[in-house]
């Protein structure tokens, strides 16, 4: 099988010569038994031959009998009708000889001229016969002719005798050797019908098991190779289709092996950069925290002393001092509120944000952030309105981070407000609460309203000169709204107002119903 | 007429500053203690009418204090406000459960200080 396996030839050929080696053996057994109908045919006809020739041999001998009978009758009774009835018998002696040494084999041949010879001279006898009856001088030859004719007879008797033995002998012979090629041919038939049916087996095995031994280490090794281990080769002594398969087969699981640890490996420096990375964000975080704790503490100074200074604590301040005074509160107010911010969105970052889920009423918030920012309002002249639906059952999160949430939106609806109303609304939407804050205010450009929620970004640096703010307001009220689970978004049109909405769990942290 | 006594533990100078300058126009007197231990020792030792507890203090934490007092029979009746350093989430539970009185967010401004001081200790005339 090895041997057949690594022959280098298609398993196309291989099968092809496979089939053609029992098509041969069928060949020849359908030969063979031609040749042997035709051969026993042919042994049949010669028998029959024989036994025709034994047939006219012993007929032959018949003849002489009665040729025999005949002559002595005549020569008893004279009567020369008997003497025709011996030339009938010679005739047909004749005739039979004749036949008989037609197709007379070489040995029997002389056999035949001496049986002919004898009868030639017996027929002299009968002659003389004849003649003496004719003559009527049979009476004094009578015994001698008698005698003469005896012994002719004789002698023909032991030659025809001779002549029968002779065929019967060559049709025995003939008989055995018939017997003995059939039992040849017998042998020879059943010797080539088993060593074809062994031999087509013989192929019929070599040449399946050639294909299904490579087959199954093919699937042995595909198994191995399937569970991810990439040690073994598939080995195959076959240079045919197989051979090359088994080879491709090792490539694919080289170059598999190869991807595998060009895999493992990448997974592996990810694990570490991503360890690296989560370190070093972790540290900013850090950074970012405790940068902010030491900046606020001095800033908390200068915001006191300098709101002491204001309140008149140190003495009168002169009024060409008043102005610079505020705007020192101011612009310290808007650093804290940076600061705060950033520590804010750090903490997200980081992770380390935790909403403090208590039960709140949605219309305490709402006027928690009313109370706050009325005065602004009033300064700026701008109508200030809030609605909250009446069937608003208590509602959980986290109430500190919403207030600024919504305190967040309505100051800068605040901000960005000259003329005309701001409000705040808030209603139930199924599972949800929805507040919106809407304004008549500057209203923000279609291409800049995905990114009103990104980080530093407002509309463009001069409304930060304009209006003041952090630009981190937004991206930190979305990030606490997404941690309700809730989501934020705005319609606006340039010059006419911006409406925030954003929608809450009633319930954050129990399931919905 | 007596004058209240207001306990101050801080370790900000500054902070320290504002406050007596704050209280130095009032009538009350103001002991100052600079970490949580000195702060604690304070308490036992001037038996204050109102302590204002920062939360983070050397040595001793500003929550860690206010157990210690809680737990002492002299300062158990005392009512402890404390100043977180920003206002996070927890914090006000966090000092409510070590037994906090009240509770002020920094940034505070001098004049809410103020307010909440008298609003737990009304100031007597001077």
């Amino acid at each position: 099988m090895r041997w057949v396996a690594g022959v280098p030839a298609s398993l196309h050929t291989k099968l092809m010569a496979g089939f053609g080696v029992v098509t041969v053996l069928f060949v020849a057994m359908a030969a063979f038994g031609v040749h042997t109908v035709l051969n026993t045919t042919q042994q049949a006809k010669l028998l029959d031959e024989a036994h025709q020739r034994v047939g006219w041999s012993q007929e032959i001998e018949q003849a002489l009998a009665r040729q025999m009978q005949f002559s002595v009758l005549a020569l008893l009774s004279g009567d020369e009708a008997t003497i025709a009835r011996i030339l009938r018998e010679n005739n047909r002696f004749n005739e039979l000889l004749a036949r008989l040494d037609a197709d007379e084999a070489a040995e029997q041949h002389g056999l035949v001229e001496q049986v002919r010879a004898s009868q030639d001279e017996a027929m002299g006898v009968v002659a003389d016969i004849a003649n003496a009856i004719r003559d009527r001088t049979l009476g004094s030859v009578t015994s001698d002719l008698l005698a003469h004719q005896e012994r002719i007879d004789a002698e023909i008797g032991v030659r025809v005798g001779k002549l029968v033995a002779a065929e019967q002998r060559r049709m025995a012979t003939l008989r055995d050797s018939i017997a003995s090629a059939n039992r040849d041919l017998l042998v020879a038939t059943s010797v080539l019908a088993v060593s074809a049916v062994v031999l087509a087996w013989l192929c019929g095995f070599v040449i399946s098991w050639s294909v299904i031994l490579p087959v199954r280490q093919a699937q042995g090794f595909l198994d191995h190779v399937a569970t991810g281990s990439f040690d073994r080769r598939v080995e195959l002594p076959n240079r045919d289709e197989f051979g090359a398969l088994a080879e491709r087969m090792n490539r694919m699981s080289e170059e598999l092996h190869r991807l595998d640890r060009m895999k493992v490996d990448a997974a592996s420096e990810l694990a570490q950069l991503n360890a690296s990375l989560e370190r070093a964000s972790r540290a900013k975080s850090e950074f970012l925290s405790n940068m902010s704790h030491e900046l606020r503490t001095p800033l908390n100074a200068i915001l006191g002393f300098t709101e002491m200074m204001a309140d008149g604590l140190y003495g009168e301040v002169p009024e060409e001092l008043k102005d610079p005074l505020n705007d020192i509160q101011v612009n310290g107010r808007h650093l804290l509120r940076l600061i705060n911010e950033v520590l804010d969105l750090a903490k997200i970052e980081a992770g380390r944000m935790e909403l403090a889920l208590d039960d709140y009423s949605v219309a305490e918030l709402v006027n928690t952030v009313r109370t706050a920012m009325r005065s602004l309002a009033e300064e700026k002249g701008v109508r200030f309105v809030t609605e909250v639906a009446g069937d608003l059952p208590m509602a959980r999160g986290d109430s500190g981070r919403l207030t600024q949430c919504l305190m967040n939106l309505t100051g800068n609806a605040l901000k960005f407000t000259r003329a005309g109303e701001v409000g705040i609304a808030a209603a139930r939407n199924g599972d949800e609460v929805v507040f919106r804050v809407s304004d008549t205010g500057i209203g923000i450009p279609a291409e800049e309203i995905e990114n009103v929620f990104a980080e530093f970004r407002q509309v463009d640096a001069t409304v930060t000169r304009q209006f003041g703010g952090t630009g981190l307001g937004l991206s930190i009220t979305k990030k606490f709204i997404e941690m309700h689970g809730g989501s934020i978004w705005v319609e606006s049109r340039l010059g006419v107002g911006s409406t925030f909405f954003f929608s809450v769990p009633l319930r954050v942290g129990e399931s919905a119903g | 007429m007596t004058q209240r006594t207001v306990l101050y533990v801080e370790d900000n100078e500054y902070n320290r500053k504002i406050v007596r300058q704050l209280l130095g126009r009032t009538n009350y007197r103001l002991v100052e203690a600079v970490d949580g231990e000195t702060g604690v020792a304070a308490a036992f030792e001037c038996a204050p009418d109102l302590i204002l507890m920062d939360v983070q203090l050397p040595k001793m934490s500003g929550l860690d204090a206010t157990k210690v007092l809680r737990a002492d029979p002299r300062t158990k009746e005392t009512p402890i406000i404390v100043i977180t350093s920003f206002a996070m989430s927890g914090d006000r539970e966090r000092a409510t459960a070590a037994g906090a009185s009240g509770y002020l967010a920094k940034p505070y401004s001098p004049r809410e200080l103020l307010a909440l001081v008298r609003q737990f200790l009304p100031e007597d005339a001077a």
